[in-house]
């Protein structure tokens, strides 16, 4: 029965109130373990379409008479445009129309970064649109450029308030404490880089727009068009079958789409958007650089007593201010908490979500301070860690919580550092780091999902969710064929057209598989009641082969309908996991090598452990992109991205890729949904530069304090380590 | 814009001059290179090792497993790039690539493009030179040339023979070029003379695919002397006389950490031909 509720809705670590009709979930959980299907590894149902070049992704769209857009963009980190022409523009070969400032949503007058889009042009090809836009005449106004964090916020220059959360009393906590620590860290800008660019091709039927879109929020980009246009929802289809990633900035329009759905009205044609590399560095968002002060006191036994925390986000020109704080606030249980979380507006980029946005970053500063604390203290860091134990997120029960089994899990790879430090020589010195994760991660409604049986006892999933590339049709297939008692090879998922089926839930914040599978599942038992109420006037056995019951249908067919219901009340519910990494360093040049990696999450039930592993495999790999080599450089003059080539912008190499191990805990949160599954996109990149920053310190006792480790900061650390120590003693903390 | 595909070096006639493609086309499509008249010279240069004498067209993917080479020039064609990019690079290419420095790259006014400041050494410079950083302070990338200079290549264009070291200069305000190539020439031939032992040791910030941070050439050359040359620590390959030069870089406030880098792979270089 359907139920109206208020409730709090999380995506990203940010809330929001919403009323929301959610349907009950009367559906047990299924036993805790592998299933029939559920549990077990599957390779993905479009794997061989997609390495076939088969998969029709965005970028492959190509409409009848579809013409193409490109965008001019500020050369100016700050800029009014005084005069625009865009004649010159429309004189060139195979050019059909150019829109200016205000002329379509997200082309403005006041550029607050370079590469902010003010122009664009549709033409018949790229390059002539191209052409076009180096044509456009444009007449600047230099405006003030801010590019230093503290200094924005010293002046106020800021995209919201500071954020401050306090508990108990910070300041009589550290005067009380036997042991403090205090450091800052800096993290820098990184860019998400998806293989497919940020794009839309848009088309007007009639009234009815049409927008072929890379995204991660089908429904969000159907109704942020709509109200952005002024049409009615139904009159914005929205299509994306499959995507070539997204890592949280493909969860909005953004201005691509609306200059395509604008110069197709103004052209009568579909007009395809498509954002070049060089515009993906520096116009499609990225993780902002971060500074982290940071302090934490504990009692001589090891307990944590007091933290504190004042947190710099370099939100750019406009984004949101993600939650570095979070882990400081969450992780540990500590009585006296403090943070503050100022959001810079500078004339730089815009942020957007990037793989746990602000906990990634916080966690590199909060993990190496607890390692800084556990040397005062010489508590072994795993004890250090269990010893704090948080029972509760700040008073509020978790839903689940199997950290513990984590540290037990990691128990072996963490016993490992003897014998990885003895392996270490004159010039390679090895160690072992460890760093905790928690991140959010339990979806929530409305998604829902439909399943149509025919008589051949195939089944199709039916529901207008993406798929971006994490395996999401594979896992859907694998619930509705445990539920339905079909094999997996007799379910196909159609989803990725909001024409095709019900409203789903974004592919963002750890959240399609605890907000869909649920839904999916809910469905799939609807036709599963169905067939057993035939099963059961043909006296036949409960039991009996669905394709057996439903053969003599024929034409008939059987609908089930499934919701996900809602999330459980007065409860926390979050992912956690723990890695340990192995490390060798070569004190002299600074190179550091990640050599092993162990990845333990709690994330409920895995519906599909290929799938899973892929997914900590992805995030590991690009977090040590992240903790070693990537960084997007700004000149600070000028405010220009200077790092606009995969050559400039270095990501890692599948050569740079270590011994990755995979575990899960595997147990179904007994609290959420009719599956017990949380999220595991996000989890994995959360503690991985902490774990490498303390392995790094384990084996050479230099302390990083900044991403990305680079020679230059690696070296650093090094020598300001053997300044400490008096030379020829032992390196090792 | 035509494409012309002669077969002998008679034929040339003006246009620029395109190999492999790996830094031609780049360019051509950056708008950093106009062209009205593109060369195909592969017919024209000569491929493949011969007794000491490598063809210019030879490519790195084929010289990083010959063994009729030095040590070190194998190993600065197998740290170069990535495969794809070695299976279509020419040796003669490689020597005549342009920085990195991503101002160059990105049209800024520098002084290589004939402007009056370098943005880098007050801008952002943490990969750039530590060694004649005055007027520009790019970091040449070629791993390659970094080898041929410690190995004393010799180099035959269809006009002259020169000593590597002397296909490269120092830009200054009157010329900024960083070579001595003129209009027309291209470079045929690399003549290496016999060395007793080489090394080539590299740094970057990933394992693979990245430009040198610091390369170290050294070569053990007939009658013990031996030559020492650097990549990525100045706007065109660095030759030293000994480790202790190293002493007198010049680096930029964020340059300096390639000084300890440089002098650490310097003497494991000189330990490897020992």
């Amino acid at each position: 029965m359907a139920r109206l509720i208020r409730t709090e809705k999380e995506v990203e670590g940010r809330f929001e109130e919403v009323w929301l009709v959610v349907e009950e979930d009367p559906l047990e959980q299924w036993p805790e373990g592998p299933l029939t299907v559920v549990g077990r590894p599957a390779p993905r149902q479009d794997g061989a379409l997609r390495v076939r070049g088969e998969a029709r992704y965005t970028a492959d769209i190509k409409l009848p008479g579809m013409l193409h857009a490109a965008v001019l963009r500020s050369p100016h980190a700050h800029a009014r445009v005084r005069r625009i022409d865009l004649a010159p523009a429309l004189e060139l070969p195979g050019v059909r129309a150019a829109i200016g400032p205000g002329e379509a949503h997200g082309l403005e007058e006041e550029a607050g970064w370079a590469g902010a889009p003010v122009a664009a042009v549709a033409a018949d090809t790229f390059a002539q649109a191209r052409a076009a836009v180096d044509a456009i005449a444009v007449e600047w106004e230099e405006l003030e450029v801010v590019l230093d964090p503290e200094e924005a916020v010293r002046r106020g220059l800021v995209t919201a308030e500071a954020r401050r959360s306090e508990r108990g009393d910070v300041d009589r906590a550290f005067a009380e404490a036997d042991v403090v620590v205090e450091a800052t860290y800096r993290t820098q800008t990184v860019l998400h880089n998806s293989l497919e660019t940020h794009q839309a091709t848009c088309e007007w039927q009639g009234d009815a727009l049409h927008v072929y879109i890379s995204t991660q929020y089908i429904w969000g980009i159907r109704k942020e068009v709509a109200e952005t246009l002024g049409l009615p929802e139904d009159r914005v289809r929205v299509v994306c079958e499959f995507m070539g990633g997204g890592f949280g900035s493909k969860n909005s329009p953004d201005e691509y789409t609306f200059v395509a759905a604008e110069l197709a009205k103004r052209t009568g044609r579909p007009v395809r958007c498509a954002l070049t590399r060089r515009e993906e560095h520096t116009s499609a968002g990225n993780r902002n650089s971060t500074i982290q002060r940071l302090r934490a006191g504990a009692r001589s036994d090891g307990t944590i007593v007091a933290l504190d925390g004042e947190f710099t986000n370099s939100v750019g020109w406009s984004g949101w201010s993600a939650p570095t704080e979070g882990p400081m606030r969450a992780l540990y249980a500590c009585e006296n908490v403090r943070t503050v979380t100022h959001a810079a507006q500078l004339n730089t980029p815009p942020m957007k979500a990037f793989r746990a946005p602000g906990f990634a970053e916080g966690t590199f500063g909060l993990e190496c301070l607890i390692e800084e604390l556990a040397a005062r203290l010489d508590i072994d860091p795993l004890e250090l860690r269990r010893s704090n134990y948080a029972e509760s997120n700040e008073g509020t029960p978790f839903s689940s919580k199997n950290l513990e089994d984590c540290y037990r899990m990691a128990e072996p790879h963490w016993e490992r550092r003897h014998e990885v430090r003895a392996r270490s020589d004159s010039v390679w010195k090895r160690g072992v780091g460890m760093a905790s994760q928690i991140w959010y991660g339990g979806g929530g409604p409305p998604s829902y999902a439909w399943v149509r049986l025919g008589s051949n006892g195939r089944a199709t999933v039916v529901t207008a969710m993406q798929d971006i590339g994490t395996g999401t049709r594979t896992a859907m297939a694998q619930i509705a064929a445990e539920e339905l008692r079909v094999p997996l090879e007799n379910v196909e998922v159609v989803l990725g057209d909001s024409a095709r089926g019900p409203y789903a839930s974004i592919s963002a914040g750890s959240s399609t598989t605890p907000s869909m599978g649920p839904a999916v599942r809910a469905a799939a038992a609807d036709a599963r009641e169905q067939i057993e109420d035939i099963a059961e006037q043909r006296g036949l056995p409960k039991d009996t082969p669905v394709e057996e019951v439903v053969g003599l249908l024929e034409e008939s067919q059987i609908l089930g309908k499934g919701a996900r219901g809602p999330n459980p009340t007065g409860m926390s519910v979050l992912t956690f996991g723990v890695h340990v990494v192995e490390v060798a360093v070569d004190v002299e040049t600074g190179e550091v090598r990640v050599e092993r990696v162990a990845a333990i999450h709690d994330v409920g039930r895995i519906v599909n452990p290929l799938g899973a592993s892929s997914q900590v495999e992805g995030g590991v790999i690009q977090g040590i992109g992240h903790t070693l080599s990537e960084e997007r450089l700004l000149d600070p003059e000028t405010g220009r991205v200077l790092t606009t080539s995969l050559d400039a912008y270095r990501m890692p190499t599948i050569a740079d890729v270590p011994e990755i191990v995979c575990e899960f805990v595997d147990k179904p949160d007994e609290h959420l949904t009719n599956l017990g599954s949380k999220g595991l996109g996000e989890p994995p990149i959360v503690p991985i530069a902490a774990a490498i920053a303390n392995a790094i310190r384990d084996a050479t006792g230099a302390e990083v304090h900044e991403l990305p480790i680079s020679r230059e900061e690696m070296l650093r650390a090094l020598r300001d380590a053997a300044k400490k120590e008096p030379r020829g003693a032992p390196a090792a903390v | 814009m035509e494409l012309l595909r002669p077969s002998s070096v008679e034929e040339l006639d003006g246009g620029v001059v395109v190999h492999g493609g790996t830094e031609v086309v780049p360019l051509l499509r950056e708008g950093l290179l106009e062209a009205e008249r593109l060369v195909d010279v592969r017919g024209v240069v000569p491929r493949g090792v011969q007794e000491g004498v490598i063809g210019a067209g030879t490519t790195l993917a084929e010289l990083e497993v010959e063994p009729a080479i030095p040590e070190a020039l194998r190993e600065a064609c197998r740290l170069a790039a990535s495969p794809q990019l070695r299976s279509m690079g020419s040796l003669g290419g490689n020597l005549l690539q342009a920085t990195r420095c991503w101002y160059w790259r990105l049209g800024y006014r520098c002084r290589l493009h004939g402007g009056d400041r370098c943005h880098a050494r007050e801008g952002e410079h943490r990969e750039h030179a530590i060694f004649a950083n005055d007027f520009c302070a790019s970091a040449h990338p070629s791993d390659v040339a970094a080898a041929l200079v410690a190995l004393g290549a010799r180099l035959r264009t269809n006009r002259r023979e020169l000593e590597i070291e002397e296909l490269y200069r120092l830009p200054d305000d009157g010329d900024r070029r960083t070579t001595t190539l003129e209009d027309g020439e291209l470079i045929l031939e690399v003549e290496l003379p016999p060395v007793e032992a080489s090394a080539y040791l590299k740094a970057m910030d990933r394992k693979r695919w990245a430009f040198p941070q610091v390369g170290v050439a050294a070569a053990r050359h007939a009658g013990g002397s031996t030559r020492i040359a650097l990549a990525g620590v100045a706007p065109i390959p660095w030759r030293i006389e000994s480790a202790d030069e190293l002493d007198k870089a010049t680096p930029l406030p964020r340059t300096e950490w390639k000084v300890p880098l440089a002098q650490a792979l310097v003497r494991r270089a000189l330990a490897a031909i020992e």
